[in-house]
């Protein structure tokens, strides 16, 4: 009995409210680029801002595997070190004479492998997400570090190389990678069957296996993109720094957290979008971006960085409270 | 130790003892035009009511009608609009639930909040803790719980964890746990929803004994039978109004469903001559975990009805014929063929669909909106190659809303925000669409108002004309006895005895159901 006819009197239709929180987003990462369009002389030369869309893909689409993850109530701690992992997969692979396609396909392979046994730990052995996930974070760094024998593995392949420095129209190419992502990412989420049984799943599993609802596909599904998104990170950045290293990517885990949370993603399940980890992300590369052009301290980038976390996520449960 | 020497702990309190002095009979708490809005909806109209000491004080309303606006109001959880609150005469603020409780008002929910894991004693003294130089006394505390359980006749062992208790046994609990806080004023909302028998005789033993002490007892109730057997007086809501007050006495059941609803119901109990079919399922002593040899059958157009008391094995049964639960052994058929059943998606495959027992932990998705819950076991139907159809989607959801009269401004609202009557009916409707020939509903009409009870026996007759079959699981004895054509009963995981349409007396059922 928990009438009342309060519920004529309804919320606002959800989608409309989450438009909303999405404007304001926007609307805050704006805000930034005008602030820093004034206060600093280099924030809009075309050299910066294709910096920053550097900067903030690849975060960008390791936020986005992390949704799909956090949308079913867990969490994926080892796409940091995954992307670490891939890049010296793939600059091993290419060091043996390997072709770019064949690696960057084999490379992708180990991401869907990855996933697939994170789903195994938590469907089949029942571990919590968060633990199997931070054992594959550590294991991951030390297989890559064995391989590698703690040093690096240097990719003298030059057209791969290119790819990541190059434009295309004029827009970054590892941009163009977010919206190649991204796309078939919001059909998924939002357009299709599976993407309303990921929110099913994180909002009531048992419910949701009482409607025939594939529970243990869809975590396996939810955990196999986190890892492959985060193998596809890990092409993007050896063809960037042209290395392979294992202990590269450092903490990007947090990032990818922190930009899905931003983006209004709920670490309890069942609510989250495509768009909001995106424009998380680049809030972040804009913040640690125009801290460097303001010459300020890195270490205060990271406070920064945590006090915006709270801030965001804070008038979003406001929001949330408001409208139940 | 006794239930009162453990509740006097708290008698130095001055609110307290001022509610002590109120002789019985005389009022103890008035509302004066109590009034409640949220934003332009009037949850609950002007109301100005007497609750006497010592009575015991039932309201009944529909489902929305505004007894839970008025308990939340007394409690504390929310402030009013308008209006005033008299407690032994004073006007008070009853702001927060704090204020509430220090004045001895208290409530009792329907749906247990204490501490599963936590052992029945800890839960009994949370937040009360007896304390010496800063440290718990646990064993003195277990021993004081054990004395007081001991002395409510309630069999139960206080070191326990509480979850291992049943939904019932904690009910107790947590209104023990209010009558040692010394509770002068205790509002039960709708407690016995998830009961047996004999835990609601416990109950109202307990609750008799309460008011013997002189606690005033607001008792809100969907059972009618409930509210003639312990209340003096009665108290109608409706649409948010407080359309009447009447000593129990002077009224009768009719009179008071008809203030409830403004409108009589000449039946609630809908039973049409419907014809009966072919055999759809025929389960032979089948066996699964809490279940053993169980057979039956089910025709086209037959409502086979399963009553036991909770434990009984019931549920069970059906998780194990969805294929939920693993079965050990036994045989289904299927439209006269037989069938493994190994997961859920089987049985959806053959046409079962299943209504689960509770709504909360498995029936809905409560922070999804309306429109995905009904949707959910239909999604592929609804989906051109990978992608859903928009009009689809909207137009399944919008007409189960409209079907089956669930009260919502959008397909888009979330469960959460909507009544548990309301919840029930998304709960059936998720399976309407999905063209099910066997439906499973275990406990469709728990906390649902007597108006969508109706609603929801039409809905059964609908489904039989269109040739299904319909398993119907109730701890309401009137229910399945007026509803069902073949009466199974279950006890103790085993199937004890089978009638056909009223050939058996409700006594016969229940003693056969208990076991005596």
């Amino acid at each position: 009995m928990t009438a009342t006819p309060t519920e004529i009197a309804a919320p606002p239709p959800r989608r409309k409210v989450n438009i909303l929180f999405g404007l304001t987003l926007i609307g805050l990462l704006a805000f930034l680029w005008i602030v820093l369009g004034f206060v600093t002389a280099s924030f809009w030369t075309p050299l910066n801002i294709s910096n920053l869309l550097r900067q903030g893909a690849m975060t960008a689409i390791l936020a986005l595997g992390q949704t799909f993850v956090i949308i079913t109530a867990g969490i994926d701690l080892s796409v940091g070190a995954i992307v670490g992992f891939t890049s010296v997969i793939l600059a091993w692979l290419l060091q043996a004479g390997v072709p770019v396609w064949a690696s960057i396909l084999i490379t992708l392979l180990i991401g869907v492998g990855i996933g697939v046994f994170h789903g195994f730990g938590i469907v089949k052995m029942g571990l919590p997400p968060f633990i199997i996930t931070l054992a594959t974070l550590t294991s991951l760094r030390g297989i890559g570090l064995l391989i590698t024998n703690g040093s690096t593995i240097n990719i003298v392949n030059e057209p791969f190389t290119n790819f990541a420095r190059a434009d295309f129209l004029g827009v970054p190419s590892l941009f163009w990678m977010v919206i190649l992502v991204a796309v078939p990412s919001y059909v998924f989420l939002h357009l299709s069957r599976w993407g309303r049984y990921l929110f099913a799943v994180g909002s009531n599993r048992e419910a949701a296996r009482l409607s025939g609802v594939r529970v243990n596909g869809i975590i396996y599904l939810a955990y196999i993109l986190s890892a492959t998104f985060a193998a596809f990170v890990g092409v993007l950045l050896a063809s960037r720094i042209a290395i392979g290293n294992a202990t590269q990517a450092d903490g990007w885990e947090l990032q990818a957290i922190a930009s899905s949370v931003i983006g209004g993603t709920s670490l309890f399940g069942a609510v989250g979008s495509v768009q909001g980890p995106l424009i998380g992300a680049f809030i972040l590369a804009t913040i640690n971006n125009g801290a460097n052009l303001l010459n300020v301290n890195s270490f205060w980038q990271r406070i920064i960085t945590g006090l915006l976390i709270i801030v965001i996520v804070y008038f979003d449960q406001l929001r949330r409270r408001r409208n139940p | 130790m006794s239930l009162e020497e453990v509740s006097h702990r708290h008698d130095d309190s001055a609110t307290l003892t001022e509610a002590n002095r109120i002789p019985a009979g005389t009022p103890i708490l008035e509302l004066k035009g109590l009034q409640k809005n949220y934003g332009y909806v009037q949850a609950l109209k002007p109301a100005t009511m007497t609750f006497l000491a010592g009575e015991i004080h039932a309201i009944v309303g529909e489902n929305g009608a505004g007894k839970s606006t008025l308990i939340k109001l007394l409690t504390g959880v929310i402030t009013r609009t308008a209006g005033e609150i008299l407690w032994c005469g004073h006007p008070v603020a009853l702001a927060t639930p704090n204020e509430a409780i220090a004045r001895g008002i208290n409530a009792v929910h329907q749906e247990v909040v204490l501490c599963p894991h936590l052992t029945v004693a800890a839960n009994l003294f949370l937040g009360d803790e007896v304390n010496q130089y800063g440290l718990m006394r646990k064993r003195e505390m277990e021993k004081m719980a054990q004395a007081v359980l001991d002395d409510l006749g309630f069999g139960l062992p206080a070191g326990v964890p509480l979850a291992d208790l049943t939904i019932g046994q904690q009910q107790l609990v947590a209104t023990a746990r209010a009558a040692m806080r010394g509770t002068q004023f205790l509002i039960f909302d709708e407690p016995t929803a998830y009961l047996t028998r004999q835990e609601s005789a416990q109950l109202f033993k307990l609750i008799r004994r309460l008011q013997g002490e002189g606690v005033t007892i607001v008792y809100i109730s969907h059972r009618m039978e409930e509210v003639f057997e312990l209340a003096d007086r009665v108290s109608v809501l409706r649409d948010g109004t407080h359309v009447g007050t009447r000593t129990i006495g002077e009224t009768n059941e009719a009179e008071l469903i008809a203030l409830m609803i403004n409108r009589s119901i000449e039946q609630i109990y809908h039973k049409e001559e419907i014809p009966i079919g072919d055999t759809i399922l025929d389960v032979r002593g089948l066996s699964g975990p809490g279940f053993e040899d169980i057979s039956l059958s089910v025709k086209a157009g037959q409502i086979v009805g399963l009553y036991g008391l909770i434990g009984a094995g019931r549920s069970e049964f059906a998780l194990g014929l969805f294929g939920r639960e693993k079965t050990t052994s036994g045989e289904i058929h299927w439209m006269g063929k037989k069938v493994d059943i190994k997961d859920e998606r089987a049985a959806m495959e053959l046409g079962i669909a299943l209504a689960p027992e509770s709504r909360r932990d498995q029936g809905l998705c409560l922070n999804l909106p309306i429109g995905l819950n009904i949707n959910l076991p239909v999604f592929k139907r609804l989906s051109k190659g990978p992608v859903i159809s928009h009009s689809e989607e909207t137009q399944n959801a919008d007409q189960q809303i409209r079907d089956l009269a669930i009260k919502t401004p959008s397909r888009r609202v979330l469960v959460s925000a909507m009544s548990g009557g309301n919840q029930q009916k998304v709960v059936i409707g998720k399976w309407l669409s999905y063209g099910a020939r066997l439906f499973i509903f275990d406990e469709p009409t728990v906390g649902v108002d007597v108006g969508t009870k109706a609603e929801i026996y039409r809905l059964f007759a609908k489904l039989l004309k269109q040739g299904a079959g319909i398993i119907l699981i109730s701890s309401y004895l009137p229910e399945v006895y007026e509803l069902a054509d073949r009466l199974h009963v279950f006890r103790r995981g085993q199937l004890v005895a089978s009638h056909d349409f009223h050939a058996a007396t409700h006594e016969e059922v229940l003693s056969e159901a208990i076991g005596v």
